[in-house]
């Protein structure tokens, strides 16, 4: 079910953020990007190497504070100092690289820095084993190795358990970074209908993807960054996976590009 | 970024800086009673132990900026490279004679090379060296050796020993002292069967004294006091008391009694070497039986004196110090032959070690050592041995 | 939880392969540790094999007590050592700092508590207050230290490296060097000795409290367990380590037990308590040495923080991908800062120990401890690549390195000797774990 334009009018965006500005010496990595998140919406976020897509998100997830710029949840404005500032937004973070700390078991990493404790300040294991016991029969019913170090189960096992980091704490918003780069057919489809499932329950994605098949599939809308800008954020129905192409790699709007242009990519 | 590069230099910088050996110099006053511009280097093996600083160094400085001269120094922290290095920065420094303590033996010679090449005179200081042309100036530490075993088997003269011995690679150590124990007869009571050693082979199934014996890493006090602990924990379990113990220095004694006093085993005759003032104390105690002192405010003194006299062109068997006579060398006071276990014929200036047992405590307290009479008698009670020296 | 069934051989596989499944499985079963596991067997081998060539006089109460108090200071400090390494650092500066503290609480006891301060040479409470000074001044260096690592980002090599030298150096201006004796009778108790033991009530009574914890810990685990309907362990493998378990906590109380009191004190003893000693002296069981007691203590808190406290969390969770402890909001700095601070704090007890068994300090004291330590640490599967390491098991390092020095010098072997074994089993230690490793991960 994809939202139309119209259904987004009059409703508060999850995440609004305008003008966003990071440079590292003298590279500008984000120059001036404003890009905004609805509930119930997955927003594909493509571009090429260094487009600045993954920076935008950690701008968000508060790895990465801009130079300037605003942010606004929920029609409030938001300052993200830190990681721990935009979970308390309701910002969740599925890393490209997972973020996962091997040498603890999937309880451990799912708790990371927010762990639940006993009266006396003591971990309180066996509460947080049954949690993520209970948010992981919702993502992967056949996951079972909740007491391994994490470093000892598969790509899609480690997966689930970023994943359920993430959904276990309420989010609202959530931004994903290569979900599927790492996994296999079955896994990737699994990996999917979470998605649209999460879409379902009201959360807002950013879905960021170098395939173009698999954005087209899932997101409403998609944002096209080349060098650090938008060159334009469209809905799925208003395009085709050709003039996202085009838009990716020559960094101009369909109605921009020559026809020489567009035959040199084929 | 800046911050975190400033700082890892600053680091290292500071530990390049540390890692540095020390070194003090000295000007002559001006005006004093001596005239000369000799340079007298010394390079100390390891600087850290208290006997140097107290009373050695004051006195062969004492000696050497009476005369006019400049006094420089190294330590070489127990490291035989750093020594190389230290010897070649004094040569560097303008030494005109070297005073140097080996800390080991061999390792030191191609320093002992450098100097002569660069035709400086060079005084083996407490240490030997195996070179011909060195002037040896040391107490005679086969002396000692005997000293230490002469007291304590007057004590006992049979029984079960065990011998605590120091570093493997000093001499003093391997050879010297054992042989000062057998001049004093050891061997003799070992081989008749009188004395048993415990912490040894069966007698006349190893080699003496190099089989017999549990040496000690460095001289260091803790590692005597585990190897101790051990050796009476083996002994109990033999069913066999411990009736004397030799230790070749005090800081292994150290060791020594606090092992026994773990053990609540009482305190057997122990022998040591040096006059530590935590031993001097021990022996007031009664918890040593008996401290060979070496005096060596004197071996600083002759030091400076030969180092002058050599600097200013005297000929080696030409030298001639002053010190006091209670521990001049018995030969007299100018240097003499001396035949060294590796074949070699040194002159040398052997001075006399006092040997020290509870009723001669008042030679050390009235002698001027950096040992106080408040650190020997730290504690004592009437009912301890060095009671009386300590009114 | 590995199925027994599922180890059964299949036709044509070896008889040994089979067994050796099937204790696998058996371990498994109970989930023990098995590196632990391994450690306290290859302990107990040590223990056997000096016990054969020294014709059973090796293994006795009073030689094992020996060998457990000399065991304690690095031990105390290998605790420390495995959250630092865990994190991915390393403290350099340990002996030296232990050296120093040690050498403050000389001059404390027998120069400045009483002259500068005026405090008389047998004022009570001396030793508890050079105890305190002397932590505070291990926590603050290690505060130092952790500061300099963690806030400017100068490698902890470099920074301990520096800590080892300069901290070495300033012990000589101490006394000039000189060795410091003599301090009061209630700090020397620290360190054991004939006196410093706890006597045979207390040592049964920690016995006892030893087997109850093991029962309760068993009880307690399966209770939460159950509670959230989770898999529990078979009866027959709870029963079994708890009677096992049991059984060595008291069997170490027996043990400790076993070692009598010297015969002068059993004699003090005996007028004390109007008992007539019979022929032969009278056999007064001295019990645990009070520094096991403190290194009981320290172990069971190290363990207890590393494994049950979030600051013990962060730092697995540091050590095990530094990134994702960033971005999971936790505060790495303030964690690694205090990974030192703790290091400082055990010097300052290990040291305690150290001059209370020598009843002074020296300027020696410490000296390439940090080796010592880091050995302990890693032989108990501590690893260098971070996010790996158990407390019991740096602790069971310390004990089996000491066991070997020990049974060497309690041979009359001679120290060149003893570093060529320690060094030797070192390199095994960690080439096992490695190749254990590998194996597990195919």
């Amino acid at each position: 079910m994809t939202m139309t334009a119209d259904a987004t009018k009059g409703r508060t965006p999850l995440v609004e953020m305008r003008d966003i500005r990071v440079s590292y010496g003298g590279v500008h990595a984000v120059a001036g990007v404003s890009i905004d998140l609805y509930p119930g919406e997955i927003v594909g976020l493509v571009g090429g190497n260094g487009a600045g897509k993954s920076t935008l998100m950690k701008v968000l997830s508060g790895a990465v504070v801009a130079d300037s710029g605003e942010i606004e949840c929920h029609g409030e404005p938001a300052h993200i100092g830190n990681p721990r500032d935009a979970k308390a937004y309701g910002i969740e973070t599925i890393y490209q690289n997972l973020a996962l700390a091997d040498n603890l078991d999937a309880p451990a990493n799912v708790f990371l820095g927010r762990e639940v404790t006993l009266g006396v300040g003591s971990l309180d294991d066996s509460a947080m084993e049954n949690a993520t016991r209970e948010v992981m029969g919702r993502l992967n019913p056949n996951f079972r190795n909740f007491k391994s170090a994490v470093m000892s189960l598969s790509g899609g096992q480690r997966q689930s358990v970023a994943i359920a980091r993430a959904v276990q704490f309420n989010a609202r918003i959530l931004i994903m970074d290569e979900p599927t780069a790492a996994l296999g057919p079955a896994e990737t489809a699994q990996v999917r209908n979470l998605v649209r499932q999460l879409k379902e329950e009201g959360l807002g994605i950013f879905l960021i993807s170098h395939d173009i098949h698999d954005v087209y599939d899932l997101s409403d809308r998609i944002s096209v960054m080349y060098h650090g800008r938008i060159v334009d954020t469209v809905r799925k129905e208003d395009v085709d996976t050709d003039s996202v192409l085009g838009m990716i790699i020559l960094g101009k709007r369909p109605g921009e590009v020559t026809r020489e242009e567009l035959e040199a990519l084929h | 970024m800046v911050t975190r590069k400033l700082a890892a230099v600053l680091g290292v910088f500071a530990l390049v800086l540390a890692a540095c050996g020390t070194g003090t110099t000295s000007q002559a006053p001006d005006g004093s009673a001596g005239s000369t511009d000799c340079t007298v280097a010394v390079s100390w093996n390891n600087f850290q132990q208290p006997r140097w600083a107290a009373a050695d160094e004051p006195n062969i400085k004492g000696a050497v900026e009476s005369a006019g001269g400049t006094y420089i120094s190294a330590d070489a922290d127990l490291s035989s490279e750093q020594q190389l290095t230290d010897v070649s920065n004094l040569i560097g420094q303008g030494a005109d004679v070297l005073i140097l303590l080996a800390q080991d033996q061999n390792a030191v010679l191609p320093a002992l090379q450098e100097a002569k090449d660069s035709g400086i005179p060079v005084i083996a200081y407490d240490r030997l060296i195996e070179d011909p042309d060195i002037l040896y100036i040391t107490f005679n530490n086969i002396g000692v050796g005997e000293a230490q075993a002469a007291a304590v088997l007057e004590e006992v003269p049979s029984g079960n020993y065990v011998l605590i011995k120091g570093d493997p690679g000093d001499p003093n150590a391997s050879t010297f002292l054992p042989q000062g124990w057998d001049d004093a007869g050891l061997k003799e009571k070992v081989d008749s069967g009188e004395i048993t050693i415990l912490n040894g082979p069966e007698a006349g199934s190893g080699e003496w004294p190099a089989d017999y014996g549990t040496y000690t890493d460095a001289w260091d006090t803790q590692t005597a006091q585990e190897n101790m602990e051990a050796i009476i924990d083996a002994a109990n379990a033999d069913n066999q008391t411990i009736d004397a113990i030799l230790a070749e220095n005090d800081s292994t004694a150290l060791g020594v009694v606090a092992a026994l006093e773990a053990k609540n085993y009482g305190f057997p005759p122990l022998s040591g070497q040096d006059g530590d003032p935590a031993n001097l104390n021990n022996v007031a105690l009664g918890k040593q039986f008996v401290d060979v002192w070496k005096n060596a405010n004197e071996l600083g003194k002759a030091a400076g004196q030969a180092a002058i006299q050599l600097c200013e062109g005297t000929a080696m068997e030409d030298v001639a110090i002053d010190i006091d006579s209670s521990v001049a060398p018995l030969d007299g006071n100018s240097p003499t032959d001396f035949e060294t276990p590796g074949g070699n014929t040194v002159k040398s200036l052997i001075l006399q070690p006092t040997p020290l047992t509870a009723e001669d405590l008042d030679v050390v307290i009235n002698a001027g050592w950096y040992a106080t009479k408040d650190d020997i008698c730290a504690g004592v009670t009437d009912a301890d041995p060095g009671f009386e020296d300590c009114q | 939880m590995a199925n027994v069934a599922d180890t059964a051989p299949a036709s044509g596989q070896s008889r040994a392969a089979a067994g050796l499944a099937r204790v696998r499985g058996l371990l498994g079963a109970t989930e023990v540790d098995v590196r632990l596991f391994g450690m306290l067997v290859a302990l107990g081998v040590i223990l056997l094999a000096f016990n054969i060539l020294t014709e059973g006089r090796f293994f006795r109460p009073a030689n094992m007590v020996t060998l457990a108090v000399q065991a304690i200071p690095v031990a105390i400090l290998a605790t420390g050592m495995v959250l630092v390494i865990v994190s991915r650092n390393i403290d350099l500066s340990v002996g030296s700092l232990t050296g120093i503290i040690a050498m403050t609480y000389a001059m404390l006891m027998t120069d400045w508590l009483p002259n500068v301060l005026g405090m008389g040479v047998d004022f009570p409470m001396r030793w508890l207050i050079a105890l305190v000074l002397g932590i505070c001044l291990g926590a603050a260096f290690g505060a130092v230290q952790g500061f300099i690592i963690a806030y400017i980002g100068v490698p902890s090599f470099v920074v301990t490296l520096g800590g080892l030298l300069s901290i070495r150096g300033a012990i000589w201006y101490f006394s000039n060097g000189a060795a410091v004796t003599g301090l009061d009778p209630t700090f020397q108790l620290i360190g054991g000795g004939a006196r410093g033991s706890i006597g045979e009530m207390l040592t049964w009574a920690i016995g006892g409290i030893g087997c109850l914890a093991v029962i309760a810990g068993l009880w307690n685990g399966r209770r939460q367990r159950r509670r959230f309907g989770f898999p529990v362990r078979p009866i027959w493998a709870e029963i079994t380590l708890g009677v096992l378990g049991c059984a060595a906590m008291l069997g170490l109380a027996a043990f400790a037990n076993g070692n009598y009191l010297p015969p002068g004190l059993a004699s003090e003893y005996a007028r004390e308590h109007g008992i007539t000693e019979p022929s032969g002296g009278l056999k007064v069981p001295a019990g645990f040495p009070l520094p096991i007691i403190l290194l009981i203590g320290v172990t069971v808190v190290m363990a207890w923080i590393a494994t049950r406290r979030r600051f013990g969390r962060y730092v697995y969770a540091y050590g095990g991908n530094p990134d994702a402890a960033e971005l999971a909001g936790i505060n790495t700095r303030l964690t690694i800062l205090k990974t030192f601070v703790v290091m400082g704090i055990l010097a300052a007890l290990s040291a305690a120990v150290v001059s209370a068994r020598l009843n002074g300090a020296t300027l020696d004291i410490g000296n390439s401890y940090e080796l010592y330590v880091i050995a302990a640490a890693v032989v108990g599967g501590t690893s260098f690549a971070g996010g790996i390491g158990t407390i019991p098991g740096a602790v069971l390092g310390a004990f089996v390195m000491q066991a070997l020095s020990y049974g060497l010098s309690f041979m009359g072997v001679n120290s060149p000797g003893q570093n060529v074994v320690a060094g030797i089993v070192l390199i095994l230690a960690v080439a096992f774990d490695t190749w254990n490793r590998r194996r597990a991960a195919r």
